[in-house]
Order: structure tokens, then C-alpha cells, then sequence
């Protein structure tokens, strides 16, 4: 089929990049406790660099905010807006989040002070802590001015115009300015390439310790964010083991780099020293899963359909620690359909999950479909007619109905 | 400075496949409106008006062909036939991490469009895909499927398609218009449903 390439799969590699940033050889820590920030409340800039920087990000800024990409529910946006307010320092009126429907594990900080976090990241989540640390993390880096540091830093050290190619090249790139199309690849492209180019491990460290600080002051369990970062890993190296290659993600991010467990351990050992406190830290996870309970099949569905089985396994069996359901169970099948390929063990695990998911009370329509056909293959007629039968009982509108019906009269 | 790149290398594949294929200098080339054997002559369809043939790309599979009126990014028609159990519909690197599921011979019909949804959602960018409507039909003379299908490409266009296709023998075939929905699918559909109609299975 004469598809263009996903510019999204050339972005996953360096996807995870904005809030992953480059990382590199063992630093010293940075206390949370040193991270103060450098604006207050209702920030603009002073200088011509900065004021030429914001006003290409104001344009974004509009792009964004009218790209069919985002995800708009509005109990969700207010609910990320929310969480803004609580870890956003002294910047928390000011920040703005936009909630782009792309499953990667990614978010993006703007100069300016809107961020767009990536639906991928509420799919991973377990708890309302690990997404407060994201968002953390991201106004961190607004809130330590480092976008517009890193950008004099790298200026003093290279050629201004080949920054220029670089960076805001990949703006005009997209025709007239930012306005044309693809704005939100475009964005996560540039803003890979601002990370790359810009954001060294220094500032990663800022922001993570930055990001400790918000969310402890705001009473979120610290060690959430190593968690973050354990599962992110965790998810690629699965990954790569499902493909029978090393793990890879467009930098040598885990291929021989101890550096992400170096962040992972600075920050454990950070929220330790934070936790000796004695302050009680709430990981808000009922509070979370419930505000995402009515998206959770949009998201899993997004994930799994990428047929990426070795991440996609480790994301539900992460969510899983928290309690199996049917809508995790089917999506477990689904992934072991999607990767089949013919030596039979595959296909019946999936067969296996189908059955499993509709023991569940909460088996979504769709897992009795699917263990309806799974039934019709393996020549149990009967069974299979009346599971495809509950699954029209409760799905009647279905776009396939007049398909099932017809499987049914066969 | 990663789309450059990929631009340079999708165009020197292009032109290494056109001067391999004979499809005439720039790739495109007229189809007429008379019977036509596509995908690789297995099977027959008859346009009835003049499209052209799509260049081969990288990723095309030997069992695909693709036509459009106005350029793939507007509308397009691609032809499978033939295509054998454990082959995708797309070419792929065995290591990817995100792969298109293979056909089964032994596939359902919601199988087949989670595997059309697979391919949207991994090279197509789509983040949103909604199946619109799914029924037997017709095709090539035997028992098929219609599929009907809205998405959002990664430049966040609004698209459809529709799918007939038929598993004959243990081997698949279909035909896909993808169009943006405004305009050029209500467009292209005429000519569409008239050559899936008068499809023809070439032995």
C-alpha cells in the first residue's frame, strides 16, 4: 500500500528523548534541594535572543492548539492542567499542557511555557505520582530557563547559522513558518532535535532534581520517578528481547551506557534523603486510574495495535500488578494474535486470553467477539455463535454486526 | 535533518526500482481505461476512466500494485493478490521493533482489518482509526468482505477507505481506495466500486 513512512516511527526512536534526554557518563548528583528556580510567576523574556525565541514558540503554540491531534476530553485536560498547578512551582498559573493523541512514552517542554504530553504516557503510568514526576521534569526545565541557556550555550560554541539550520530551520521547514503540516510530528521532531543538540546530561540532572522537588513539596511519593524510569527501561529492553536484538532506541540510550541507571539510582537515592523526612508522600493511585478508567481500552488499543509485543507485554503486565481485568486481559490476547506468526504457541495463548478475559466481569464486547471466532475456528460451532451472540447483545450498533451475523448463520 | 535524510534515501530506492521496473522515466505511468491484468497478473480489473500507476516504493511487496488519480496523497487504489500465508502486506525488516501482522490463510474477517489497521497505524502514522463498517460482499466471485474505515494520517488529515477482499485458495486478495475524506474519496469511489466489481481472478 503506497503509505508514506510514519514520520512517528522515525521519531520513536529518539521519542522518549524529551524527558529522557541524552545521558552520558557518571556525574555527581544534584540535590533537589539546589534546584531553585530561576522565574516567578508570569515570566517573559528580557533579551532579543529570548524574545526572537518565544515569539516562534507563541506561533507554535497556536499550531498546537488547533491540531486535530489532541485529545480535548475535557475532564482529562483539566485534569493535567491540574497537576501543572500542583508541580509547577512558581510557574503553576502559567504553564499550559496539551494532551496529543500519540502513543509514545514522550513529553515536551516549550520555552514559553505550554507543554504537550503524549497519550502513550498515560497509558504507562501507574499511578498519579509517576505523571506528576513527567510533568515535574518538563517545568523543570522552564522553570531553570533551559531552553534558552542551552540555546546561548551551544551559540558560543558553534557557528550561529548552523544552529539555525538546525533548530529553527526545521521550523520554516514546514512551510511559511510552523504552519503547515504535520505540526505536532514537526514539534517532536525539533524537539528531539533541540534535546540532541541543546539539552546536555547537566540539564537532564536539573530537571530530574528540579522534578524531585516539585512533586515532594506537593506531597507526591519521590520515588515514583526512578520507578518512571525502571519501567521505561525495563519496557525496552523487552522490546528488543521480543525481537532477538539489543536494546536500542535511537541513541545508544541502553545499548552500552550505564548513564540511564546512574539517573535512575541519583534519583532513588534523592527521594531517600527526601523520604527520611518523615513527611507521608501519596502515590495517587486510585485517584489516578480512575480519571483515566474511561480512556484506558483507547490507550491500550493505540499500544497494542503497533504489534511492538515485547513493550507492549511489559506495559499490561506492568498495569497488571495493580490488578488483572478483562480489558487487560483481552489486550493481552490481542498481542499474542498480533505477533503470531503460524508456530501455533501464539495463537494459543491468545485463544487462552480470550477465554480468560471473558470469565472477567468487565470483559469489553470486543473480547467476546474475538473469543466468539477463536470458538468458530477450532469447529466449536455453538459455543462460538453464542459468544458471538453476547457480543452483539451488548455492542448492537457495532460497525461489524452484519459481519458477525453472517459468521453466526454459517 | 531526519526527514532529509529519509527523503534522500526513499527517492534513491524509488529510482532504483523504477529503472528496475520498467515503469517508464518518473515512475508514473498511464493506465488505460480497458481491461488491465494488476499485482502481479493475478488478477483483472478494467478502469473506466485513465488513472496511473503508482511507482514502486522500498516497502512494496511484489504482490501489490498502486494506482491514483491525483497523486497517492490525495487518492490512491492498491491491489493485493495472491499473497501467501505468513507474508505481510508490506515489506518489513524481520528485527523491526513495530511490524504489519503477517496474512493468515486461516484469518476472520476482523482479523484481516486489524491487520489493515496494524499497517495504518505503524507506516501510516494514524493515531486514530475508527472501523466504520464491516459486511460480507462479493469479490472475485467469491465470499469476502466490504471494510469501511475513517482515520487521521500523521499530517492530521482526515481520511477514509474502503476495502473488498476475499481469502481464495488460502491466499489473499483486496483492493483499498484511501482518500482524504473531503473531496477526493466521494471522487475516486465511482471508479472504485466499478473495477471491484468487474474484478477478475487471473489463474
Amino acid at each position: 500500500m503506497s503509505l508514506e513512512i510514519s514520520r512517528r516511527a522515525l521519531l520513536a526512536g529518539g521519542g522518549c528523548l524529551c524527558c529522557a534526554g541524552l545521558t552520558g557518563m557518571a556525574q555527581a548528583r544534584i540535590a533537589p534541594s539546589a534546584m531553585t528556580p530561576l522565574i516567578g510567576p508570569g515570566y517573559k523574556p528580557l533579551e532579543t535572543d529570548e524574545k526572537g525565541l518565544w515569539s516562534q514558540y507563541e506561533r507554535i503554540e497556536q499550531d498546537i492548539a488547533g491540531s486535530n491531534l489532541l485529545i480535548k476530553d475535557p475532564k482529562l485536560v483539566a485534569y493535567l492542567g491540574g497537576l501543572a498547578g500542583r508541580v509547577g512551582g512558581p510557574a503553576a498559573r502559567d504553564l499550559r499542557v496539551y494532551l496529543a493523541h500519540i502513543p509514545e512514552f514522550n513529553a515536551f517542554m516549550a520555552p514559553t511555557g505550554f507543554m504537550v504530553v503524549f497519550s502513550g504516557l498515560l497509558t504507562r503510568m501507574r499511578n498519579e505520582a509517576q505523571l506528576a514526576g513527567v510533568i515535574a521534569h518538563e517545568a523543570g526545565h522552564f522553570l531553570r530557563k533551559h531552553q534558552i541557556r542551552a540555546w546561548r550555550d551551544v551559540r558560543r560554541k558553534t557557528d550561529a547559522f548552523t544552529m539555525l539550520g538546525m533548530g529553527l530551520g526545521g521550523l520554516s521547514a514546514a512551510g511559511g513558518g510552523f504552519a503547515g503540516i504535520g505540526d505536532l510530528y514537526q514539534l517532536a521532531q525539533f524537539g528531539t532535535i533541540f534535546s540532541l543538540a541543546q539539552y546536555g546530561r547537566d540539564l537532564e540532572k536539573e530537571a530530574d532534581a528540579t522534578g524531585l522537588r516539585l512533586i515532594s513539596e506537593a506531597g507526591y511519593s519521590p520515588i515514583e520517578m526512578s520507578n518512571t524510569w525502571s519501567q521505561l527501561i525495563a519496557e525496552i529492553e523487552a522490546s528488543a528481547a521480543m525481537r532477538k536484538k539489543r536494546p536500542f532506541r535511537g541513541t545508544s540510550l541502553l545499548a552500552s551506557h550505564p548513564a540511564p541507571a546512574d539517573r535512575m539510582a541519583d534519583l532513588r537515592a534523592s527521594a531517600v534523603e527526601i523520604q527520611a523526612s518523615g513527611r507521608s508522600y501519596d502515590a495517587g493511585r486510585d485517584r489516578y486510574l480512575s480519571i483515566i478508567a474511561p480512556h484506558k481500552a483507547m490507550l491500550l488499543d493505540d499500544q497494542v495495535k503497533l504489534n511492538d509485543p515485547g513493550a507492549s507485554l511489559y506495559i499490561i503486565q506492568n498495569l497488571a500488578k495493580d490488578g488483572w481485568s478483562g480489558t487487560l486481559r483481552y489486550y493481552e490476547a490481542e498481542i499474542w494474535r498480533l505477533k503470531g506468526k503460524g508456530k501455533g504457541a501464539d495463537e494459543a495463548r491468545a485463544v487462552q486470553g480470550y477465554a480468560a478475559a471473558v470469565q472477567m466481569p468487565d470483559a469489553p464486547a470486543e473480547a467476546w467477539r474475538a473469543h466468539g471466532y477463536s470458538l468458530l475456528k477450532s469447529g466449536q460451532a455453538e459455543p462460538g455463535k453464542r459468544a458471538l451472540a453476547r457480543y452483539l447483545a451488548m455492542k448492537p450498533a457495532a460497525s461489524d454486526a452484519a459481519m458477525v451475523r453472517y459468521s453466526m448463520a454459517q | 535533518m531526519r526527514s532529509k535524510s529519509l527523503i534522500a534515501i526513499l527517492m534513491s530506492f524509488s529510482l532504483a526500482a523504477c529503472a528496475g521496473g520498467g515503469g517508464g522515466f518518473g515512475g508514473y505511468s498511464l493506465v488505460q481505461p480497458k481491461a488491465r491484468a494488476v499485482a502481479n497478473g493475478k488478477m483483472t480489473v478494467t478502469p473506466p476512466r485513465p488513472w496511473n500507476r503508482v511507482p514502486r516504493s522500498y516497502y512494496d511487496i511484489a504482490e501489490e500494485e498502486n494506482w491514483t488519480l491525483n497523486g497517492p496523497i490525495l487518492d490512491s487504489i492498491g491491489f493485493i493478490a495472491a499473497l501467501k500465508d505468513g507474508k505481510a502486506i508490506v515489506r518489513q525488516r524481520r528485527k523491526e521493533d513495530r511490524q504489519v501482522p503477517v496474512f493468515r490463510s486461516n484469518m476472520t474477517p476482523p482479523e484481516i482489518v486489524s491487520m489493515i489497521e496494524s499497517l495504518y497505524r505503524i507506516r501510516g502514522g494514524a493515531a486514530e482509526f475508527a472501523m466504520t463498517g464491516l459486511k460480507p460482499a462479493t469479490f472475485l466471485g467469491r465470499q469476502g468482505y466490504q471494510l469501511d474505515y475513517d482515520y487521521l494520517d500523521q499530517n492530521e488529515i482526515k481520511r477514509r477507505g474502503r476495502s473488498y477482499g476475499a481469502v481464495i485458495h488460502g491466499r489473499l486478495y483486496l483492493m483499498l481506495l484511501d482518500a482524504t475524506r473531503m473531496h477526493y474519496f466521494e471522487h475516486a469511489l465511482p471508479d472504485f466500486e466499478t473495477m471491484a466489481r468487474g474484478a477478475v481472478l487471473r489463474s
